[in-house]
């Protein structure tokens, strides 16, 4: 097989990393509160500037900047679910989408205020690995192992805890599991919260390969959208794999065409998918 | 900007300060400037303050203009009446920009804008701008498509034009093949990689033409979003095609997307230019990459700290002077972007040799009447903080509205600051190839 191309697999494999975790944060969101949050690529905006800041600025280790991002990206998305969707809940569902979509703005806004339009460099980066005349970046294939990690704590999380259980129940059938005893309400925080988590373990793998600026979630917020979409809004798995189906269609496409080609044919893809498949690619 | 001792926060006050001057009654519009005598002129200065163009070059531009309007009123203005500046923040969207510009047109009756970052916003402005009857007087976006056979008679650009930059980058590959890289011009392999906008499209395009006129291969020429995610594809397929030389035409992120993963994904080169906006934020780029971009090259009009003041017309060394001592004192950076000196000059050449006479001849400012000093304006070279002279193409010209004698040049990174390395006769002897000890240096 031509090397060139195989590098381009290995590419579309580790940008597939980069999009599945904001996607199966969003989509966990989406199917417990049945929220679409507009904001979501700016909470990763906020937990990289987190982590910049506690690294370069305030001096943290790494692991520690990494460690602390988490739990403040996830107590941004209780803070939103608390401040702006719970009020909303029961409005018609454009009020939600202008809501948090407002957010996206004040986010954007308030870290231009606060960290000005620069962008910051955390200024880490890891050696590549050489095999044959393939180059595969350090820095993705740990985020995407980290990003493979972080899904497979979420798969057991919901699979084998009391409370993963009943997030699951209540994204099955809302309106029947508080017949059970289930509490919505305690269930859509705890499901904000590691949405928002997964937000920051996002922030965490993205830090190390773009640079932090206000307008940063524009370069990964709208596909992963769309990837959401394709999936299957609300369907975790479809949406993780739809993350590795776009960023193949996107890497292989780049390599036979011209990069603006890969993304016309990864929407031409989605459109598709979108007439054959409105509820997404791997909706039940 | 924490980096640099601005901060956005003073940014938006300064420009809300310079906004607020519309919205007061014309007597108490005056700046802090001490001009006296009459009501203030008031001209449009939109940029980009927010969004993805003001860490690119917009803000500093800003900032430059801002200092020319300072420093004109401080020397009394036109006559004692002062300039007010109503600014805008076209926030690196072209709707926006274009909703701007209706509204300073509109609402604040303005009869003359300044600035425009970017090309992108400058290609669909400039036909409001000539259906209106307005001036826009352009001071940084390049494209040469903004000009190109449209035949404005009310858009001016002092700066340079897209061609220019590919002249030079392309120039010094060519001059520099044999006794540089040990190569015939012919054999050098280039490769174009830029922004998809027009200020992208235009560069390349004149690279790929000037290099087809020196017969110099393409191997790979290739759009790509600024705002892209991920370029890793883009480095797999130049490694491929392995070029000698790589010119890149881009804003940021784009950039250090690139240089990143062009280093984890082994690419190497001999040589890497780029052309103007994010490539010309040395500062940020250094603080990034270090030493790593050491002997990268550049094209931009020249920032007037690279250029020998001695050697400008008599006056225009002291005004230089007077500008880098502002501006540092403003704002604490190592190395002045080129994009601050455009702001600069580009707006003092329209105080002092456009609006002044106008206002002298008309006792007002509309926009015809500027549009014919502008027309007027025959400034030798030498005679701006740029070293460049001015002198409009006139109307009828396939690129009325442009100036004849800008200039752009191409310089060079050495510690985190830049050195003009052509034409030949201003700059010193480029480093060509990169050294082997620099990451990217291609391996022999």
């Amino acid at each position: 097989m031509d090397p060139f191309f195989l590098e381009a697999l290995v590419n579309g494999i580790l940008l597939g990393g980069v999009f599945a975790l904001p996607a199966l944060g969003l989509n966990l969101v989406f199917g417990v509160v049945d929220v679409v949050w507009l904001c979501y690529a700016e909470l990763v905006m906020v937990g990289m500037y987190a982590v910049w800041f506690l690294h370069t600025q305030a001096g943290w280790p790494l692991w520690l900047a990494f460690a602390a991002c988490l739990p403040v990206v996830a107590l941004l998305g209780l803070l939103l679910h608390l401040l702006v969707v719970r009020p909303l809940l029961n409005s018609p569902p454009i009020n939600q989408v202008l809501a948090t979509g407002g957010v996206l703005f004040v986010l954007q806004g308030a870290a231009t205020l606060v960290f000005s339009t620069e962008f910051r460099s955390l200024g880490v980066d890891m050696p590549p690995m050489e095999v044959g005349e393939v180059f595969v970046s350090g820095t993705k294939l740990a985020a995407f192992v980290a990003a493979l990690t972080g899904a497979g704590i979420l798969w057991a999380f919901l699979k084998f805890t009391y409370v993963g259980t009943a997030i699951r129940a209540i994204a099955r059938d809302r309106e029947v599991m508080p017949l059970m005893g289930v509490d919505p309400q305690r269930i859509y925080l705890i499901a904000s919260a590691v949405g928002g988590a997964l937000a920051g373990l996002a922030a965490c793998l993205l830090v190390v390969q773009l640079d932090v600026h206000p307008f940063v979630g524009l370069s990964f917020g709208p596909i992963t959208f769309m990837i959401c979409v394709m999936g299957g809004l609300g369907n975790m798995l479809g949406g993780f794999l739809a993350a590795f189906l776009m960023g193949l269609i996107i890497s292989v496409g780049g390599f036979w065409g011209t990069t603006e080609f890969s993304y016309v044919v990864a929407f031409a893809f989605f459109i598709l998918v979108m007439f054959l498949r409105p509820k997404g690619l791997f909706a039940r | 900007m924490q980096g640099n001792g601005t901060g956005r926060r003073t940014l938006l006050q300064a420009g809300a300060g310079l906004g607020l001057a519309a919205t007061v009654p014309a007597q108490a519009r005056a700046q802090t400037a001490p001009a006296r005598g009459g009501d203030p002129l008031r001209i449009g200065v939109m940029t980009d303050l927010s969004g993805p163009f003001a860490g690119a070059g917009s803000v500093p531009l800003f900032q430059g203009a801002e200092v020319a309007i300072e420093l004109f009123n401080q020397r009394g203005g036109v006559d004692g009446r002062p300039v007010a500046a109503v600014s805008a923040d076209s926030q690196s969207k072209a709707d926006v920009a274009i909703n701007e510009a209706e509204r300073l047109l509109g609402q604040e009756r303005l009869e003359v804008v300044t600035g425009i970052y970017s090309s992108a916003h400058a290609v669909p402005l400039s036909g409001r701008f000539e259906a209106q009857k307005k001036m826009m007087w352009i001071t940084s976006a390049i494209a040469t498509a903004v000009l190109k056979d449209k035949g404005f008679r009310y858009v001016f650009r002092p700066t340079v034009h897209s061609d220019q930059y590919a002249e030079g980058t392309v120039s010094v590959v060519a001059e520099q093949a044999r006794a540089k890289l040990g190569m015939d011009p012919e054999k050098v392999k280039l490769a174009v990689i830029y922004e998809d906008g027009p200020y992208g499209t235009g560069v390349s395009s004149a690279i790929e033409a000037n290099a087809k006129a020196r017969s110099m291969p393409v191997v790979l020429k290739e759009a790509y979003s600024s705002t892209t995610p991920d370029l890793s594809t883009l480095v797999t397929k130049l490694r491929r095609e392995r070029p000698d030389i790589v010119y890149q035409v881009g804003y940021n992120p784009d950039i250090t997307l690139f240089l990143r993963q062009a280093r984890s994904g082994g690419l190497r080169f001999r040589m890497l230019f780029g052309h103007g906006a994010g490539w010309s934020q040395i500062d940020k780029l250094w603080d990034t990459f270090g030493k790593d971009i050491e002997y990268f090259c550049n094209a931009d009009p020249a920032a007037t700290q690279m250029l020998d003041w001695a050697k400008l017309r008599p006056g225009v060394g002291d005004l230089a002077k007077t500008f880098v001592e502002r501006f540092s004192a403003k704002h604490q950076l190592r190395d002045l972007p080129p994009h601050a000196s455009m702001g600069f000059n580009n707006t003092w050449i329209f105080l002092e040799h456009v609006l002044k006479p106008a206002v002298r001849k008309t006792g007002g400012m509309t926009a015809d009447a500027l549009r014919e000093a502008a027309l007027e304006v025959d400034i030798p070279v030498g005679g701006t903080i740029q070293g460049y002279g001015v002198k409009f193409e006139p109307p009828g010209s396939s690129m009325a509205g442009q100036n004849a004698r800008s200039l752009c040049v191409v310089m060079q990174f050495e510690n985190a600051k830049s050195h003009v390395i052509w034409p030949a006769a201003l700059g010193r002897e480029p480093v060509m190839p990169l050294p082997a000890g620099n990451p990217y240096a291609l391996r022999s």
